[in-house]
């Protein structure tokens, strides 16, 4: 044989054995190929077809991690294809299924639904599924699903939440977060309540909570303006007081900000905030011509120890002293 | 001897804003006193030194190449020649302004006019003046609650996520959306551009308590005490809700990568699948007001998630060349069937059409688009294809007067 001939066998040999070798190993090699390249989409450089992405998705053999990257990059698949949809649904309420994959279905569903023409069909299916989801064994997911149904203004979400506060044995969500979730369709049925908690809250979180729904009752005004002269209160709600009282009772509010930087026992927190406030949202005619708030303004920004109060101080002084360009530079 | 150099050809100083596409300009000799006659003039227009403020870039028409200075020969008589300005690309302004234009005779400098190359950056990158003029902007458009801002927030509801929403005119819809609030915001401080957040990269400095906030363990948004946006104000109610699902400080959103997203595919039908992933999975990356159409324009960071979406956009069309309407790469027409009314080439687009009821919302919040002097495009009522062309590539004329940071002109 020729040394020619036996290169040519050589390399035939070792091209049966490759193939050989490569049937053995194809299926782990497929599903590590797949986590690759679920992986990769997310990471940078190509993204994997939605078939693919779903069999990883689907598959509880694969790691939460790779079920979680591959229902990233599904997109609209997640409600243009039904047999995908169909089965996140099944994930989605199925709570044998890891939290971390459930969570990664909510969002991936959550994501298609900004497409809202073409998820329109898709919709009562998962707002069905997010009712049943909303009294979860798993808080995260409770919480979750109850925020995306009230986001939707949903009313049986806003009952479940009201009857959680009113009867902690029912509660589905700690009181902060259901009074949080209350407000994203306030109605004033709820401004009874809140108000009680504000008198005898749970804890620190559900009283800040309950001031910030009460925010547009113009039945709890005295009780902002008393929260905001209070320095026993936090600076939190007292802020949140300063922030509703801009709409219930702006003057007034305009007052307490230029007391707070004229007193010399505030705190630099709300001094800055009250800086912040009448720069920003202040009586320009007014403010301009107030001399001792001027005066006192000027002393702060030249010796206030805190480097915020002398911040807010400047630009004051910025709007209300040198004109209009000065804050362009 | 003076001159007079208008920007935009306009003399309001409101004028002087450029991005990188060409702006028309115009000089003339303003006073020949001093100048032998009847000969032409000749000048030279150059950028002043300026240390990190913007540059801009000449050019005698459209179609020449742009040059770091430019000769024109001025008749005595006042008569106006016309050129080209643009900012020249990587060296946008920091400040209002700081784009010096000197014209000179020699040695002499005849005149000068001031302009900024004012394009929309990083959000990650901003300096600390950039920053604070956004943010301040923003809070006044707000008005805690009862500003302007309300208009936009109506714009982003259930009613009217159908014109907006999963058919083609998404992303010329969001543009003139976005387009729209910027103007307002330069009414208020013509210096502001919006910034975008970069969702697939770490953007510590975005969420922090100086910028878009930090949230407590209940994903109330925290800002320091110098921070106009602790008063921002929506739907009646004081804060704002964000609830991140990954670290802000270290890691991007659960999205797939930048370079992922372009190449989703050459054409626009296939590239406009971007809007469930990255666009959507950006969203819900959050809990809180992002995560949910109805509310997701309550938050602030939506409009610096969209001006990212929008840039990707850019970036695309750039990448593909696909400005012209008239391509059907560039756009998904759907054809023979069309599409939805409101995502069709010719369509005007809600609300600023004004058109309510039939197929379109009970409402339509906010009026005509806002005017701008730094461009005509794309008018008060625009349509899907007026989106398209932003930089004016296609046609001068239909530039819109933005520009992003990554994004050069051609």
């Amino acid at each position: 044989m020729t040394a020619r001939k036996r290169a040519k066998k050589t390399a035939k040999t070792t091209k049966r054995s490759a193939k050989k070798g490569a049937t053995k190993t194809s299926s782990a090699a497929a599903t590590k190929r797949s986590k690759t390249a679920a992986k990769r989409a997310v990471a940078g450089t190509e993204v994997v077809g939605y078939k693919a992405a779903w069999r990883v998705a689907n598959n509880a053999k694969q790691s939460d991690d790779a079920r979680t990257t591959a229902l990233i990059s599904l997109g609209s698949a997640a409600c243009d294809d039904s047999d995908v949809f169909a089965g996140l649904i099944v994930l989605l309420r199925d709570t044998a299924t890891s939290l971390a994959v459930r969570l990664g279905v909510l969002a991936a569903l959550q994501a298609a639904s900004f497409s809202t023409i073409r998820f329109a069909a898709c919709r009562p299916t998962y707002m069905t599924a997010l009712r049943a989801v909303a009294k979860d064994p798993a808080f995260e997911m409770r919480q979750r699903a109850l925020g995306l149904l009230m986001r939707e203004g949903d009313g049986r979400a806003q009952t479940m939440l009201i009857e959680g506060l009113e009867n902690p044995a029912k509660a589905l969500l700690p009181p902060e977060k259901a009074l949080q979730l209350l407000a994203y369709d306030v109605k004033s049925e709820a401004y009874p309540l809140a108000r009680r908690i504000v008198e005898r809250p749970p804890n620190a979180d559900a009283k800040r909570e309950a001031l910030r729904l009460l925010a547009a009752d113009a039945k709890s005004t005295k009780l902002f303006e008393r929260i905001l002269r209070d320095k026993s209160e936090t600076g939190d709600v007292r802020q949140i007081s300063a922030a509703a009282l801009q709409s219930l009772a702006p003057e007034a509010l305009q007052t307490y900000a230029r007391d707070m930087v004229l007193d010399h026992a505030e705190s630099p927190e709300l001094q800055t905030m009250s800086l912040t406030l009448l720069t920003q949202f202040g009586d320009a005619d007014a403010l301009t011509k107030d001399a001792r708030l001027g005066e006192r303004v000027a002393a702060l920004h030249s010796s206030a120890d805190s480097h915020a109060v002398k911040q807010g101080a400047e630009q004051f002084i910025g709007k209300y002293t040198r004109g209009s360009d000065a804050d362009r530079a | 001897m003076s001159v007079e150099l208008r920007i935009n050809n306009s003399s309001d100083p409101r004028a002087r804003y450029v991005s990188w596409a060409p702006t028309p300009c115009t000089i003339r000799v303003s006073s020949p006193v001093g100048i032998p006659g009847p000969s032409p003039v000749t000048v030279v227009l150059q950028n002043r030194a300026n240390g990190t403020g913007g540059q801009v870039v000449f050019r005698t028409t459209l179609t020449s190449a742009p040059a770091a200075t430019l000769t024109l020969q001025l008749p005595l008589d006042g008569a106006s020649v016309s050129f080209f300005v643009a900012g020249r690309f990587g060296q946008p302004s920091v400040t209002d302004q700081d784009a010096i234009i000197e014209v000179r005779r020699g040695a002499t400098v005849l005149g000068t006019a001031t302009c900024m190359v004012r394009i929309r950056k990083n959000a990650n990158a901003l300096t600390t003046g950039e920053r604070d003029r956004f943010i301040a902007a923003l809070a006044t458009l707000n008005n805690q609650g009862a500003g302007r801002f309300v208009d936009f927030r109506n714009m982003h509801t259930n009613a009217g996520s159908p014109e907006a929403h999963g058919a083609a005119g998404f992303l010329p819809w969001h543009r003139a959306y976005l387009l729209d609030l910027e103007r307002e915001l330069q009414a208020i401080d013509a210096s502001v551009a919006l910034p975008y957040w970069r969702f697939d990269q770490p953007a510590p400095n975005v969420f922090s308590r100086g910028f878009m906030g930090v949230p407590d363990n209940l994903g109330t948004v925290q800002f320091t005490p110098g921070n106009p946006l602790q008063f921002w104000r929506t739907d009646g109610v004081p804060g704002i809700n964000r609830r991140p699902f990954f670290n802000t400080a270290t890691a991007g959103a659960s999205v797939i990568s930048e370079a992922a997203t372009l190449a989703l595919g050459t054409n626009y039908a296939r590239f406009r699948n971007m809007e469930g992933s990255p666009h959507g999975s950006a969203h819900t990356s959050f809990g809180g007001f992002l995560s949910s159409i109805p509310t997701a324009a309550r938050d602030p960071l939506f409009f610096l998630l969209h001006c990212n979406v929008d840039r990707l956009w850019g970036k695309w069309q750039r990448q593909n060349a696909r400005f012209d309407a008239a391509q059907p790469t560039s756009y998904d027409s759907n054809l023979p069937t069309g599409n939805r009314i409101g995502h069709n080439l010719p369509d005007t687009m809600w609300p600023w059409n004004g058109v309510t009821g039939g197929q379109r919302p009970p409402t339509a919040p906010g009026g005509t688009l806002a005017a701008s002097l730094s461009a005509t495009a794309p008018g008060p009522q625009p349509r899907v294809r007026d989106m398209l062309d932003y930089q004016g590539i296609v046609s001068n004329l239909a530039r819109l007067g933005f520009g992003y940071d990554d994004v050069p002109f051609a």
